[in-house]
């Protein structure tokens, strides 16, 4: 067995084919008819545009818009001064065809790899396959076609570049196999795009199998099987089955309302970390955003950003969600976490001490900032307000003066914003379900973060292995939290929510059926699965499950008892 | 000669997409147009030198202009930037 990165789900059987880097040797050489040689170059430079435009096309076709666009971009960048103008130059010089693109691309490859940035290193693969492809026209090498692999072929390859991906043909490439590679390398997005499963980052695949060799390809698990027995074919040819069906099942529920099997109705939303994520959101077929972190502003950077740019990264989350709910979760840090700038002293207990809410307010300056930032994106879209770590009521009316301060500076300079704006607590501690019913009075909605309020409930921290297995939210307290906290939300009309990792979990969800949870926020591949697991339960059948659950003393006979009856 | 400073405002900064629109646009202006950042002149005329100066959101530039079309070169480079690039 091989051990590689998981970067796209599913499972492939079937047989090797390597593809190898050709080698496009040739002696470098000075040229007298500069004239000729530049004629040869650009007769090349035509030929891998009119190629690189067809692969383009066909690409459109079966990979979408996006991967084309990245093929396209290879024109663009061979267009470029700075390529075409210098490798001319180089050739005018006398220098041969070959030596003038090798020099040129290698000392581009160089300084998009120099940079340490993951987006510009990857233009240096474009650039890499860029140089092969034009290399290898003025060589003459014929390269392996992948477009007449037979069905049934498994793809193992150094990387799957993007002029690669035009002969890819989904009904007969069943799985892709990588040496070098991330999840967010060129190889796994176009394997995700295409669906097909791809294991990455297999050290030596390319030596160590051989082409004409059956194996298994598990994307789910990031494993490659060499020579399977019949006894595991059979095995992952049930788990390939069973993967697909529930794929094509998941499917029916995309663009549904997200309904219990006795019709209530709940809002089904995507948890964000990014204003780019709102998009993966989108195309998960989320309803709204239920927790935006914005700690990405604040990360990474040697000072805090101003309050423009928040509000250009809030505007364009609520933008990319198109009138859909927005909740945005204001600045959420501590002494646990390295930004230099805010000047946070380390701690002996950063969860307990100075951090959320509780930094936010003695850094009022820092805070009304992202306030007014929030609130002139909310011109923008349905976007509300979240206080992390609520403890006493006195934050939440504290942080709300201040949003009030916020609202009369923008009016005062004319500056629009949703007047209307709803303010909830993100309800994640002991105190805060305990003073559930005073926070209710004065909050628009809850949203409940599971992880926390397992971890200050049970006063467990689940990194540390001694202690994690009390790390649970089906512990009786927690549970018995959580029921509370939808309760006296349920009592004072205000919707309430859940965005910790148990709102997906469906040995919770009839549990939260039954509480009346409103609307379930999870991690964008969820959703679907999500909307499969509420549409399963009848509000009767639900609260018959928490009824039993509640009476039950401990964690053990809970997660047994639900293990059962999901 | 004209200038301008100005903060990236588009999530992914100058990333294929924006480098290449930005370079063609300013390659029909006969004046040369320089974007200054982190201490470099980076031509603004060149996809290849765009990507290689990494230039991401939040990153302060400057655009220098310079030439018989110097003034419209500038305001459709700062128009571009502020627009985040349409995205």
């Amino acid at each position: 067995m091989l051990k590689g990165i998981a970067a796209s789900e599913g499972i492939g059987i079937g047989k090797v084919m390597i593809i190898e880097d050709n080698t496009l040797e040739y002696t470098p050489k000075t040229v007298s008819d500069t004239d000729a040689e530049l004629q040869r170059f650009r007769n090349a430079v035509d030929a891998f545009c009119d190629e690189t435009m067809e692969q383009a096309e066909s690409v459109k076709k079966t990979a979408g818009e996006k991967e084309a666009e990245i093929l396209m971009g290879h024109i663009y960048m061979m267009k470029d001064p700075g390529m075409v103008g210098s490798m001319e130059a180089q050739i005018t010089g006398g220098q041969c065809a070959e030596a003038a693109l090798e020099q040129v691309c290698d000392m581009f490859i160089e300084a998009f790899s120099s940079t340490g940035d993951e987006v510009t290193a990857q233009r240096a693969a474009d650039v890499k396959d860029i140089k092969t492809a034009i290399l290898s026209i003025l060589l003459g090498v014929k390269t392996v076609k992948i477009s007449e692999a037979p069905a049934g072929t498994v793809i193992v390859a150094k990387e799957v570049t993007p002029s690669m991906t035009a002969g890819i043909n989904k009904d007969k490439i069943v799985g892709i196999i990588t040496e070098t590679g991330s999840q967010t390398s060129h190889s796994a997005i176009l394997a995700r795009a295409l669906e097909i499963p791809a294991v990455l980052s297999v050290e030596n695949c390319t030596t160590t199998l051989s082409s004409g060799e059956q194996v298994i390809a598990d994307g789910s698990d990031g494993i490659v099987i060499t020579a399977p027995s019949e006894e595991q074919i059979n095995e992952y040819t049930t788990k390939r089955d069973a993967f697909l069906r529930e794929k094509r099942e998941l499917e029916n529920y995309r663009g549904k309302k997200t309904l219990s099997a006795s019709g209530e109705e709940y809002e089904l939303f995507c948890n964000i970390g990014t204003p780019k994520d709102a998009t993966k959101a989108m195309e998960a077929d989320g309803e709204g955003v239920g927790l935006f972190r914005t700690e990405f502003l604040f990360m990474d950077r040697n000072a805090l950003p101003t309050e423009d740019e928040q509000f250009e990264a809030y505007k364009q989350a609520a933008l990319i969600l198109k009138g859909k709910g927005l909740i945005i979760r204001t600045l959420d840090i501590g002494g646990d976490k390295e930004i230099p700038y805010l000047g946070l002293e380390k701690e002996e207990n950063p969860f307990m001490g100075f951090r959320a809410i509780r930094y936010c307010l003695k850094n009022r300056d820092l805070f009304k900032s992202q306030l007014k930032a929030i609130l002139r994106a909310s011109a923008f879209g349905d976007i509300r307000i979240m206080f992390p770590l609520i403890t006493a009521v006195e934050e939440l009316r504290e942080g709300k003066a201040l949003v009030e301060e916020a609202k009369s500076d923008l009016r005062a300079s004319g500056i629009e914003f949703d007047e209307n704006i709803k303010i909830g607590v993100m309800t994640e501690t002991a105190a805060s379900g305990v003073i559930a019913h005073l926070l209710a009075k004065e909050s628009d909605f809850f949203s409940i973060g599971t992880n926390d309020l397992t971890g200050y409930t049970m006063a467990a921290d689940r990194g540390n292995g001694d202690v994690a297995y009390l790390y649970s939210p089906f512990q009786p307290s927690v549970l018995m939290m959580i029921k509370r906290i939808i309760n006296c939300a349920n009592e004072a009309g205000i919707p309430v929510g859940m965005c910790g990792e148990a709102a997906a979990n469906p040995m919770m969800i009839p549990l939260l059926i039954s509480f009346g949870l409103t609307e379930f926020s999870v991690s964008a591949p969820s959703v679907l699965k999500v909307r499969k697991n509420i549409a399963k339960w009848t509000k009767a059948e639900a609260d018959k499950v928490a009824g039993d659950v509640m009476n039950m003393a401990t964690e053990k006979e809970i997660v047994d008892y639900l293990k059962n009856i999901i | 000669m004209v200038s301008k400073k100005l903060t990236i405002v588009n999530a992914q900064g100058f990333h294929m997409r924006p480098a290449s629109t930005f370079a063609t646009a300013m390659a029909k202006y006969s004046s040369d147009v320089v974007i200054k950042h982190n201490g470099a002149d980076v031509n603004a005329k060149s996809l290849m030198n765009i990507i290689a100066a990494c230039i991401k959101c939040g990153h302060e530039v400057e655009i220098v202009a310079e030439g018989a079309d110097e003034q419209a070169a500038l305001d459709e480079a700062v128009k571009m930037i502020e627009d985040g690039f349409g995205e």
